[in-house]
C-alpha cells in the first residue's frame, strides 16, 4: 500500500523502454509484414484485376471474331445454297430437256416399232392371204377358168389404153414380131386361132407366136411381146399380194 | 504482502513489484524478439497468433482514433500488453502482481496524464490544445482541470484497488474455504484481470483520443 518513489519513477522508466523495445522489436516489424502482405495482396488483386479485364477483354474480342466468323458462315452458306440452288434448277432445266429428247426419241422409237410390227403385220396377212388365196386358186383353178381369162384378156385386149397401143403398133416396124404365149393349162386350137387373129389386129407386122405351158400360172396367159409383158393368169395377180407387201416396206 | 522481498542500490529501493516488472518486461521482449525473428509473408502459427493480437490491438485503437491510431498504437498496446501479463502474473504461485502495488499503477496513470497532453500538443499543437479547455465555456476551464487529474487518480486507484482487493480477497477465501474454493476463485481473477488491463487501456485510449480529436470536432462542430 505504501507509495515507494523509486519504484514509480523506475516503472515510468521501465515502461518507456518496453514501449521503445516493443516499437523496435514487435510493433514495427510486424505492422510492416502485415503491410508488406497487404500491399502483395493488394498488388495480387491489381494484378488479378488487370488480367481478369485483359482476358474479358480478350473473351470479347473472340466472341466479336466469332460473330464475325459466324456472319461470315452465314453468309457463306447463304451464297453456297443460292449457288446450289442456281446449280441445281439449271440441271433440272438440263436434266428436263434431256428426258423431252429422250421421251421423244423413245416416242419416234416406239412409233416406229409399233409401224414396223404393223407393216410387218400387214405383210404377214397379205403373204397369208396370198397364200390361202393362192392355194384356194390352185385348188379351183381349171381350164374353164382359164377360158374365163382368156376372154377377159381379148376384152382387155380391145380396150388397151393409147400408149399401149402405139408401143404395139411400133413393133410393127420389125421383119417378124416373136410373141411368146405362155398358159397353164394347153390352149385350144379355136383359142389360139382368136388370140392371133386379135393381136394381128393390133400389130401390123407379121407375128411369130410361140407357145408354152407353165402349170405356175395356176390359170390364165402371159404374153411377152418384146419388151412389153401382158399378163393375165392368177399367178400374176396372187404376186401382185407380195409386190404390194413389199411396197408397204 | 508483508513479507515482500526488497533490496537497495543506494538511494533506489528496488522491491518486488519492479523485480516483477523486469521479469514482465524480459518475458515479453522474448516473445516479442522470438515472434518477430523469421517474419515471412506467408506466417507460421506463431506469427499468425502474434499478428492476429497486434492486428485485433490496432482495429480496436483505430475503431477509437482512426486518424491518430498508428500515432498512439505502441503506447496503447504496450498498456494492454504490459498490464494483461501483469495482472494474470499474480496466478503463480509465489509471484504477485505488480499491478497491486499503487507505485506501479500511479506511474502507469501519470505516463497516461502526461502523454494525453504529449501527444494533444503534438497534434493539434500548443495553442488549439489549450484552447480546447476553454470550450465550449472558459467557465468550465477548473471543472477541466480538475478532471485532468482526478481521472488520472481514478485510473491508478482503480486498477491498485480492484487488483489489491480481488488478491486479498482471494487470500481470505483460501483461508476460510480450503482446497475446492481456489478454481472458481482463479477464474474470477483471469476475468478481473483482463477486464481491469481492458479498463485502464481503452480508458487511456479515449483519453488520448479526446485530447488529440477535441479541438478537430469542435472545429467541425463550428462550420
Amino acid at each position: 500500500m505504501e507509495f515507494n518513489v523509486s519504484t514509480f519513477i523506475l516503472e515510468i522508466i521501465n515502461f518507456l523502454i518496453l514501449i521503445w523495445i516493443l516499437q523496435r522489436l514487435f510493433y514495427k516489424p510486424l505492422l510492416e509484414t502485415i503491410a508488406k502482405r497487404k500491399q502483395f495482396i493488394d498488388q495480387s488483386l491489381a494484378d488479378a484485376k488487370i488480367m481478369q479485364q485483359q482476358a474479358e477483354e480478350q473473351r470479347s474480342h473472340y466472341e466479336n471474331r466469332q460473330k464475325l466468323w459466324e456472319q461470315e458462315k452465314q453468309a457463306a452458306l447463304t451464297a453456297l445454297h443460292q449457288q446450289i440452288e442456281v446449280e441445281r434448277r439449271a440441271q433440272m432445266a438440263r436434266l428436263n430437256v434431256d428426258l423431252e429428247q429422250e421421251r421423244q426419241k423413245i416416242n419416234v422409237t416406239i412409233q416406229r416399232q409399233q409401224r414396223e410390227l404393223q407393216q410387218q403385220a400387214e405383210k404377214q396377212a397379205l403373204l397369208n392371204g396370198a397364200r390361202f388365196a393362192g392355194m384356194l386358186l390352185k385348188q379351183s383353178a381349171s381350164p374353164e377358168l382359164e377360158a374365163r381369162l382368156f376372154a377377159i384378156l381379148l376384152d382387155n385386149l380391145k380396150t388397151l389404153p393409147e400408149a399401149c397401143t402405139l408401143c404395139l403398133q411400133m413393133l410393127g416396124t420389125k421383119k417378124s414380131v416373136p410373141i411368146k404365149i405362155t398358159s397353164a393349162y394347153p390352149l385350144t386350137a379355136e383359142l389360139r386361132l382368136q388370140l392371133e387373129q386379135k393381136l394381128g389386129l393390133l400389130i401390123n407386122s407379121p407375128i411369130n407366136f410361140q407357145y408354152h405351158q407353165d402349170a405356175e400360172l395356176i390359170a390364165g396367159l402371159r404374153m411377152d411381146i418384146g419388151a412389153w409383158v401382158l399378163n393375165a393368169n392368177l399367178q400374176h395377180e396372187l404376186m401382185g399380194f407380195a409386190e404390194i407387201a413389199d411396197g408397204s416396206e | 504482502m508483508d513479507h515482500e522481498f526488497s533490496f537497495t542500490l543506494g538511494p533506489v529501493i528496488i522491491g518486488e513489484s519492479l523485480l516483477t516488472t523486469w521479469g514482465i518486461m524480459g518475458v515479453i521482449t522474448l516473445i516479442a524478439w522470438l515472434s518477430t525473428r523469421h517474419l515471412e509473408l506467408l506466417p507460421s502459427p506463431m506469427q499468425t497468433t502474434v499478428e492476429g493480437i497486434v492486428s485485433a490491438i490496432d482495429e480496436a485503437i483505430r475503431a477509437v482514433a482512426p486518424e491518430h491510431g498508428r500515432q498512439i498504437m505502441p503506447f496503447i498496446a504496450t498498456l494492454w500488453l504490459f498490464l494483461i501479463i501483469a495482472n494474470l502474473v499474480g496466478l503463480i504461485p509465489g509471484l504477485d502482481s505488480p499491478t497491486r502495488d499503487l507505485s506501479v499503477t500511479s506511474a502507469l496513470a501519470v505516463l497516461v496524464f502526461f502523454s494525453v497532453h504529449w501527444f494533444g500538443v503534438k497534434t493539434l499543437g500548443l495553442k488549439s490544445y489549450l484552447h480546447h479547455y476553454l470550450t465550449p465555456s472558459p467557465i468550465l476551464l477548473p471543472f477541466h482541470i480538475i478532471s485532468e487529474f482526478t481521472r488520472t487518480l481514478a485510473l491508478a486507484i482503480r486498477l491498485f484497488g480492484n487488483m489489491m482487493s480481488l488478491e486479498m480477497a482471494a487470500m481470505l477465501i483460501l483461508l476460510v474455504a480450503g482446497f475446492l474454493a481456489p478454481i472458481p476463485i482463479l477464474m474470477l481473477h483471469i476475468i478481473e484481470a483482463l477486464v481491469q488491463a481492458y479498463i485502464f487501456g481503452m480508458l487511456a485510449l479515449i483519453y488520448l483520443a479526446g485530447a488529440m480529436q477535441s479541438q478537430q470536432l469542435n472545429s467541425q462542430e463550428s462550420l
